[in-house]
């Protein structure tokens, strides 16, 4: 079932590209918002048997092992969420008919490799399906070929290409010293070996390209570029889930199922971790540019994924990827809002904005919803992933980072305040009297996306016991 | 209903009612009004519903058991339900004098869901019987304020609204890791486990101190005292009401629940609060002294009476304590008073500079009457309800051994009289200095009156709120 989930959007690109669909411009779109649909259906309700069988047996495959987990199911669905509600966005923010048909068959092929990413058990496979995301990102970001978009893009190919080497470099590390880049041998062979240099060696070195992928601090300065100059519904997609899924997600399994946790591992992941919270904060707080500043709160967001994972607990565990598939829907969500904006208003500058909850009254409501689950306030979705990752943080020991990430909770309202005012509240600014809500297309997903934020935090007792507890039971 | 059903009614119709209030206002305003009144007083007739039972000794309590220790606990004893009436009561007025007030204003329906919900979660912070929920309730009432300040949209407005959402955001945070610390100690957020597991051991300082720093901040004593007066001069009165008379109640409820009625605190605490309130009453008690904005006035004064209430509750002493729990009472009903007073000078004035006012009372007799009946409660002058409560928390202090706190507070007490007096001598007696006047709407005039009203039948017939209050006290001190 996994192999299908990314062999089916690989095979309807290559069939929306043969010239007898060339008049089937919209299939692509209704194809990927069905799919997504599916993928978060089955992500919620399947049973667990249901992944066993490969429904597509090709040879293509024969090599390459498929493992569906607890924490897999969560990254469907938050892969199903980001890029379901991406496509839809692209699709209305884009005019050029070409431009259209081309980003949505991007995201598809980026879709077909994030759920490659989060099912894979070998390093080398991990890194090819990294580098479909990556290469298709690549694009996205360039779309509109301005100096902006190519200079965003450049920066991610050229931090992209550095983090590439030190993956390879890794796994050519282990191919040596194991004799093979399975996720179990690696595992079993850092466990019996643990002072081997060269697999040590390996193991920082893959570590650093994660980092690099995911825009911790002190690797985070493709990013907020990479996010801002690309077209509005390409940012949804890679604030929403691209980076979470190249970077965190695997930063994630291989600490827990290969790498393993380490007193040195632990400090390295506690530190980064702080860093992005606080660094990322500050930063966002000085922003005027929307994307930016949503850019810069990523890296945040980010730092409490990584802090929650240093604990090394399972509850710890439990709580990163809850906050992972927590930013996947507010972050997404915000991005669409601030894709609304910039659509309607043409502008992305908040100093040039001011009262537009008046004349867009969806768009403000459901962002004041994103920020507020961002924020960690109860009772939405975002404060109860927070919440265990600082109690899992207290309770290891680890007061100071706890007092670090709840501080900068507080920051991280400061500018999602200071944001609100400048935008959403406060009185009309001059020039936008007859400005209209974003048209259906864009205003839908934020719409969905914050009522998932409000129930998923009301019933968090089915989202903790359907998807996060079994995590933590399950490691 | 049996008395289960009656706590869910309390605490859920407001709020699911507060989601169904835009709603109504599509189909018509009045709907909208009255279904918003009819919410937070069936939280009303709930809380009083549950008073014989409460009395009789039984504590009523509905339980989920969730994940990671975070269960769905309401209980309802005694403590809880004097606050719940305390504070619907005050809500019900709120929301009437609300239909003669905010109806000049735009984004009307946001107004009611914003008080409605405000009251329903503050029914579920006194209901809660597991700390993570009691932050959740705690935590929308601070979303529903912050909301409501920034209300009239001003940029100036929205600002301080911004500054109250994250100053009692950061306490609120601090209040959590406590939480967290009290769990590391005992095992469970449950407070009635809590309380079993503690037994007469007391609860780490380090917990007391973070918790405290949440109380602290939405009750606006020193020092995270400064959003109160900025909170109550931006708003309309009717928001500043909710806050001055409802929002910095929490705290001090909290403080009760926790401190008094659940976990033993260490012995240095006992000094420190009293400390830390008395500063705050004579420092608040001396801006309120200088200033010259009406609503700061009142809000400064406010800052000054909620250190009374924590001198009673940190005493030690029942009679302190019950001092301490009249006073949340006698002071929301005559503070409220002030605030909507202030609310019709304003309105009808559009000036709150007490220097450029004056001679109100030839014009508002209704109004000033009301205004000096209630100041007169708040300043403790017998045979007001104030008095009595006054009386009952500085005698608290002597018992408990803090005779230069007890006095320190006679001074904040003098200084009370001092205020007020010159408000009201400068607003409603000598010259009138603008020449048009009039008495406010009836809504608006009824809603002063009942509270002055409330004031002096609570001082006349205190026998009937001083015996159930005694009671109260020894279930909590049991």
């Amino acid at each position: 079932m996994a192999s299908s989930l990314i062999l089916i959007p690989l095979i309807a690109v290559i069939i929306f590209n043969l010239p007898i669909m060339a008049s089937h411009k919209r299939l692509p779109l209704l194809f990927g918002v069905v799919f997504s649909l599916w993928q978060a259906w089955l992500a919620l309700f399947s049973a667990g048997s249901l992944w066993g069988n490969p429904v597509f047996p090709l040879p293509l495959l024969s090599g390459m092992h498929l493992q569906v987990t607890h924490l897999t199911l969560v990254m469907y669905l938050a892969i199903a969420i980001a890029a379901g509600s991406a496509l839809v966005i692209c699709w209305y923010t884009l005019e050029d008919g070409n431009k259209r048909f081309d980003v949505i068959n991007l995201i598809l092929l980026a879709i077909a490799g994030m759920n490659g990413v989060v099912s894979v058990t070998d390093l080398f496979t991990l890194y090819v399906f990294i580098e479909v995301v990556s290469i298709a990102s690549f694009i996205l970001i360039a779309l509109h070929k301005d100096g902006d978009a190519l200079e965003g893009s450049m920066k991610y190919i050229l931090m992209s290409a550095i983090a590439t080497l030190m993956m390879l470099s890794a796994i050519a590390l282990f191919m040596m010293t194991t004799g093979s880049t399975a996720f179990g041998e690696i595992a079993h062979a850092l466990r019996t070996q643990p002072d081997s240099l060269l697999r040590g060696t390996a193991v920082g070195l893959f570590l650093g390209g994660v980092f690099i992928k995911s825009g911790s601090v002190p690797f985070h300065g493709w990013l907020p570029d990479a996010y801002a100059s690309a077209p509005a519904g390409v940012s949804v997609l890679l604030a929403g889930i691209v980076t979470k899924t190249t970077g965190i997600y695997t930063l994630i399994r291989l600490v827990t199922a290969v790498f393993g946790f380490s007193a040195h591992l632990q400090t390295l992941l506690l530190a980064i971790g702080a860093l992005s919270i606080v660094v990322g904060a500050l930063a966002a707080l000085t922003q005027t540019d929307i994307k930016r500043m949503l850019a810069y709160s990523s890296i945040s967001q980010m730092g409490y994924i990584v802090i929650g994972l240093g604990t090394g607990t399972t509850i710890g565990v439990a709580g990163a990827v809850f906050h992972l598939l927590n930013h996947a829907i507010f972050k997404t969500q915000l991005f669409a809002n601030a894709a609304a904006v910039e659509e309607q208003t043409g502008t992305r500058n908040m100093d040039a904005l001011g009262g537009l909850a008046e004349k867009m009254p969806v768009t403000g409501i459901t962002s004041i919803i994103g920020f507020l689950s961002m924020a960690g306030v109860p009772p939405l979705s975002g404060f109860w992933s927070k919440l265990i990752i600082i109690i899992a943080l207290w309770l290891s020991g680890y007061r100071w980072y706890a007092l670090i990430a709840v501080a900068a909770s507080v920051l991280t309202l400061a500018y999602m305040l200071s944001l609100q005012r400048r935008v959403f509240f406060g009185k009309l600014a001059a020039g936008f009297e007859n400005l209209k809500e974003a048209e259906l297309g864009i205003v839908l997903p934020a719409v969905i996306l914050a009522a998932i934020s409000i129930i998923a935090g009301i019933a968090f007792p089915f989202v903790l016991h359907r998807l996060i507890l079994p995590i933590a039971a399950g490691w | 209903m049996n008395t289960q059903s009656l706590l869910l009614a309390a605490v859920f119709f407001p709020i699911i009612g507060s989601c169904v209030v835009p709603l109504a206002g599509w189909i018509s305003p009045r709907l909208r009004n009255g279904f918003s009144l009819a919410c937070v007083l069936s939280s009303l007739c709930s809380a009083v519903c549950l008073l014989p039972s409460v009395f009789a000794g039984d504590i009523t309590s509905v339980s989920y058991s969730l994940p990671l220790g975070f269960n769905f606990i309401l209980t309802a004893d005694c403590l809880s339900v004097f606050m719940a009436i305390t504070a619907s009561l005050i809500g019900s007025i709120i929301v009437f004098y609300s239909w003669g007030y905010i109806n000049h204003y735009k984004n009307q329906h946001e107004y009611y869901f914003l008080v409605t919900l405000f009251l329903g979660s503050m029914m579920g912070i006194v209901f809660s019987g597991n700390l993570i929920f009691l932050y959740v309730f705690w935590e929308v009432t601070a979303l529903a304020s912050w909301r409501l300040i920034g209300f009239f949209r001003e940029k100036s407005y929205v600002i301080r609204a911004d500054k109250a959402f994250m100053i009692t955001m950061f306490g609120a945070v601090m209040m959590l890791m406590g939480f967290i610390t009290l769990f590391q100690q005992t095992g469970s957020f449950d407070l009635a486990n809590i309380k079993n597991a503690l037994g007469t051991t007391p609860a780490a300082n380090l917990a007391v101190l973070l918790i405290l720093m949440g109380i602290l901040s939405k009750s606006a004593t020193l020092p995270f005292h400064t959003w109160l007066p900025d909170a109550g001069v931006a708003p309309a009165p009717v928001t500043a009401l909710l806050h001055a008379a409802v929002l910095v109640k929490i705290g001090v409820y909290v403080y009760a629940r926790l401190f008094i009625a659940t976990m033993p605190i260490a012995l240095p605490w006992h000094t420190i609060i009293p400390v830390v309130a008395g500063a705050s009453a004579l420092i608040s008690a001396g801006a309120a002294l200088i200033e010259t904005d009406l609503k700061r006035i009142i809000a400064y004064s406010t800052i000054s009476q909620i250190g009374f209430i924590f001198l009673g509750l940190s005493t030690g002493s029942e009679i302190g304590i019950a001092g301490g729990l009249m006073y949340i009472l006698m002071h929301g009903i005559a503070k409220g008073g002030l605030f909507l007073c202030a609310g019709i000078v304003e309105q009808n004035m559009h000036e709150k500079n007490i220097t450029k006012l004056g001679g109100l009372f030839r014009t508002m007799p209704i109004t000033a009457i009301a205004f000096l009946l209630c100041s007169l409660s708040v300043m403790g002058i017998p045979p007001l309800g104030g008095f009595f409560s006054k009386h009952m928390v500085i005698s608290g202090a002597i018992a408990g051994g803090h005779p230069v706190i007890a006095f320190v507070f006679l001074v904040g007490a003098f200084l009370t009289i001092l205020y007020l007096l010159r408000v009201f001598t400068m607003v409603f007696l000598g010259d009138p200095q603008t020449p048009t006047a009039e008495e406010g709407s009836p809504t608006m005039v009824i809603s002063v009156s009942v509270l002055a009203m409330l004031s002096v039948a609570g001082g006349l017939y205190i026998n009937y709120i001083s015996t159930p209050i005694e009671y109260i006290v020894k279930q909590m001190v049991r």
